[in-house]
C-alpha cells in the first residue's frame, strides 16, 4: 500500500474577483502563502475551495495552476467529488496525469443514495487510477450520504489502493470502529481528521489533519497539529480549543444551512489581510455588519496575535 | 451552595435494573448491583440512566431505588440521581426526593420527548436546579441534526452564571466539534466543571478534558474500565488504545436494544439482574450464546468477575 501519509494538509480557498472570475494572480498569493506557512501537502479544491461552485473545465484549470504553482515543492492532493460516477472518474483520471500525488472524493450526497450506492461510487473513482485513494467523510450537517463505518470497513476490503479516511464527521464512534477494525488487518490505513480538530482523530491513532482554517491562523494548526503528532494531547487542549472558538465564529456566520463557513472564512482572510474577494452565487457573501461583527470577534481573540497578516 | 466536597473522575457506574422474573423491581438485586460497582472500583454511582431503563420504572420505583443506592453505597462513593422524566413536575419531585435522602448531585435534562428550544432547556434546568441545594449535573443528548436536548457553548455559559450548583454535564453528543463547544467555554467559566462521557468514549475526549464517563461497559468489564482510565492518567497512550478499542467492541454488541443484551450478558455471567421491561425485548438464548463467544473472543469472560 501507499507510502503516502500526508500530515499537516492545508486546503486553500479558491479566490473570485468582483465578476465571480476567478482571480489566478490572488490563487498564486494563497498557494504561497499556504506553502510559505507550513503545509505539509495542499488538498484542493476542498469545499473550502468552493468545489461544487467550479465547473469542470475549472475544477482542471485549478488543479493544473496549482501544479504549475507549486512545482513539487509539496504533494497535491486532488478533490473530485461529483455527483456523477464518471465525471469523478474522469476528473480523477486527469489529476493523475497532472501529477497528483492522491486523490480524496467524498459521497455522491445529492442523491440520497443507498449504502451500496455510495460504496460502488466511491469504489470506482478509486479503480479509475493508480494513485492513493482517500475518502472523504463529510460533515454530519451534510444530510442524506455520511459514510458508517460498515461501509468504510467495506472499502478497506474491496479498494488496493484505499490509504485512508478523512473524517470531516468528527464522530467519536465512528473514529473508533474504523482504527479498532484496521489495526490489524491494515496497519497502515490513515485517518486524518477533515475539519480542524485533530486531537481526537490522533488519540485514536490517526495521523494527520485537512486544514480550512491555516487560511487564517497557520501558526495554530501547525502547533496543534506537531503536539498532537508527538502525543502531547493534553498539551494540545488549549489550542485545539482556541481553533474551536475560530471555527465556531466563522462556521455560523453567514446563511448557509450546511453552515459551510464559506463567506465566514474568506471575510476572516481579508480582516488578516488576505483579500480573497466573496463567495460564488449561490453562497452569499457576509453584509456590512456582520463583516463588522467578525472583525472585532477576530480582534478579541488574543491568540491571533501571532498569525500573519497580509501575504 | 459552593463547590462540592468530592471530585469526578474515573469510570463511574450507572446500575441497571435487576427485575424479577415477573417484571417487577428487584430491590435486594439492586442492592447486590450497586455493592458489586463499589466494590469493583467505581469512583461514583449514577441511577437510573437509560441503561437502568429509567423510564420504564414508576416514580415510586425510582425514589425507592435511589433510596436503596444511598443506603448501600453508604458514602463510599458520591451518588448521581437522575431526574429526567416525561413530566417536569415529577423531575422536581425526584431532585427533592433526592436531596431528602443524602443523595450527592442530580442529573437533570428537559423532558426529551418534546424537543425543547434552547430557552426551554434553560428554563427547565433553572427549575429543577433552583429546587434543590444539591449540584446539578446536566445530560447534553443531542441527535443528529438539530434535534434532541443539545447544549450549545452559549446555554452552558448562561447556566453556569445562572446556577452556582452547576457543576457538569454528561456529554453524549460524542462528537469532536460538539464536544469542545462545552469544553471550551465550561472549563475556563467554572474551573472543575465536571464533563462526563455518556459511555466510554474516552480517549478522543479525556486529553480534551473530560474527567470520566458513566459506564456502559462496566456492568461487564469493570476491570477493563479500571485499567483504561489508569491508562488515560498515565498518558500511556498505547495501551489506551487497546482498551478502548475492546470496549468499542463491547459499546456495539450492546448498544441495540440496550439494555437488554447487557442484561443478557450479565445473567450469562453470574449476575441474575432478571428481565427487561417491555417495549425493550429481554436477550434470548441464543443471543445470550453469541454475546457469550463474543465476550470470550475479546478476552472479556476470561478476565472479568463472575457472580456477584
Amino acid at each position: 500500500m501507499s507510502k503516502f501519509r500526508p500530515g499537516l494538509v492545508h486546503t486553500p480557498v479558491t479566490p473570485f474577483k468582483r465578476d465571480h472570475s476567478i482571480d489566478w494572480d490572488a490563487y498564486a498569493k494563497v498557494l504561497e502563502f499556504h506553502i510559505k506557512h507550513g503545509a505539509e501537502a495542499l488538498a484542493l479544491p476542498m469545499p473550502e475551495g468552493e468545489d461544487m461552485s467550479l465547473t469542470d473545465p475549472e475544477l482542471r484549470q485549478v488543479l493544473e495552476f496549482a501544479m504549475q504553482q507549486v512545482k513539487g515543492r509539496v504533494p497535491v492532493i486532488a478533490h473530485v467529488s461529483d455527483a456523477g460516477t464518471s465525471i469523478a472518474m474522469e476528473r480523477a483520471v486527469h489529476a493523475e496525469k497532472l501529477g497528483a500525488a492522491a486523490i480524496v472524493s467524498h459521497p455522491p450526497y445529492f442523491w440520497h443514495p443507498k449504502p451500496a450506492m455510495i460504496v460502488e461510487h466511491l469504489v470506482r473513482i478509486a479503480g479509475a487510477v493508480k494513485l492513493p485513494f482517500f475518502v472523504f467523510n463529510p460533515p454530519i450537517e451534510s444530510v442524506g450520504a455520511t459514510l458508517t463505518s460498515a461501509m468504510v470497513l467495506e472499502m478497506v476490503e474491496r479498494v488496493p489502493n484505499l490509504a485512508g479516511i478523512v473524517d470531516a464527521g468528527l464522530e467519536f464512534v465512528f473514529m473508533e470502529e474504523i482504527m479498532g477494525n484496521t489495526r490489524s488487518k491494515r496497519p497502515d490505513f490513515q485517518l486524518l481528521a477533515g475539519q480542524d480538530y485533530p486531537v481526537s482523530a490522533f488519540a485514536l491513532g490517526g495521523s494527520g489533519v485537512f486544514s480550512p482554517l491555516s487560511a487564517v491562523a497557520p501558526n495554530l494548526a501547525r502547533d496543534v497539529y506537531r503536539l498532537c503528532k508527538d502525543s502531547k494531547f493534553m498539551e494540545a487542549r488549549e489550542k485545539q480549543e482556541n481553533i474551536a472558538e475560530l471555527h465556531h465564529l466563522l462556521k455560523e456566520a453567514g446563511e448557509s444551512g450546511l453552515k459551510d463557513g464559506l463567506a465566514g472564512i474568506k471575510t476572516a482572510m481579508a480582516t488578516m489581510g488576505r483579500e480573497c474577494g466573496v463567495p460564488r452565487p449561490p453562497v452569499r457573501p457576509l453584509g456590512e455588519v456582520e463583516r463588522g461583527r467578525i472583525g472585532e470577534a477576530l480582534q478579541a481573540m488574543p491568540f491571533l496575535r501571532a498569525e500573519p497578516r497580509g501575504w | 451552595m459552593g463547590t462540592p466536597a468530592f471530585k469526578l473522575k474515573g469510570v463511574m457506574q450507572a446500575p441497571v435494573t435487576p427485575m424479577k422474573d415477573d417484571f417487577s423491581f428487584d430491590g435486594d438485586g439492586f442492592a447486590k448491583m450497586v455493592d458489586f460497582h463499589v466494590r469493583h472500583g467505581a469512583p461514583a454511582i449514577a441511577w437510573p440512566h437509560h441503561k437502568a431503563e429509567s423510564l420504564n420504572l414508576t416514580i415510586a420505583e425510582r425514589k425507592l431505588g435511589a433510596e436503596i443506592a444511598v443506603k448501600t453505597v453508604n458514602k463510599r462513593v458520591p451518588v448521581s440521581i437522575f431526574a429526567g422524566t416525561l413530566s417536569e413536575e415529577d423531575s422536581l419531585d425526584i431532585a427533592r426526593h433526592a436531596q431528602k435522602i443524602g443523595a450527592d448531585m442530580i442529573l437533570a435534562i428537559s423532558p426529551y420527548c418534546r424537543r425543547p428550544s434552547q430557552e426551554e432547556i434553560f428554563d427547565s434546568v433553572v427549575r429543577i436546579g433552583t429546587h434543590t441545594d444539591l449540584p446539578i449535573l446536566t445530560y447534553n443528548s443531542p441527535w443528529r441534526n438539530g434535534e434532541g436536548v443539545e447544549f450549545t457553548h452559549d446555554l452552558t455559559r448562561r447556566l453556569i452564571d445562572r446556577l452556582p450548583n452547576y457543576i457538569g454535564m454528561k456529554d453524549a453528543s460524542f462528537h469532536a466539534q460538539k464536544y469542545l463547544e462545552i469544553s471550551r467555554v465550561a472549563l475556563k467559566l467554572r474551573p472543575g466543571f465536571s464533563i462526563i462521557m455518556g459511555v466510554e468514549h474516552l480517549l478522543a475526549s479525556y486529553p480534551l478534558g473530560a474527567c470520566g464517563s458513566f459506564s456502559s461497559s462496566g456492568a461487564i468489564a469493570p476491570n477493563l474500565c479500571n485499567k483504561f482510565f489508569g491508562a488515560l492518567e498515565a498518558k500511556d497512550w498505547e495501551t489506551a488504545r487497546d482498551c478502548q478499542f475492546r470496549i468499542s467492541r463491547l459499546w456495539h454488541l450492546f448498544k441495540e436494544q440496550y439494555p437488554s443484551s447487557l442484561k443478557g450478558a450479565m445473567v450469562m455471567m453470574g449476575r441474575n439482574v432478571g428481565p427487561t421491561r417491555s417495549p425493550l425485548p429481554t436477550a434470548t438464548e441464543e443471543r445470550k450464546k453469541f454475546l457469550r463467544q463474543q465476550l470470550e473472543e475479546l478476552n472479556v469472560l476470561q478476565t472479568e468477575p463472575h457472580g456477584w
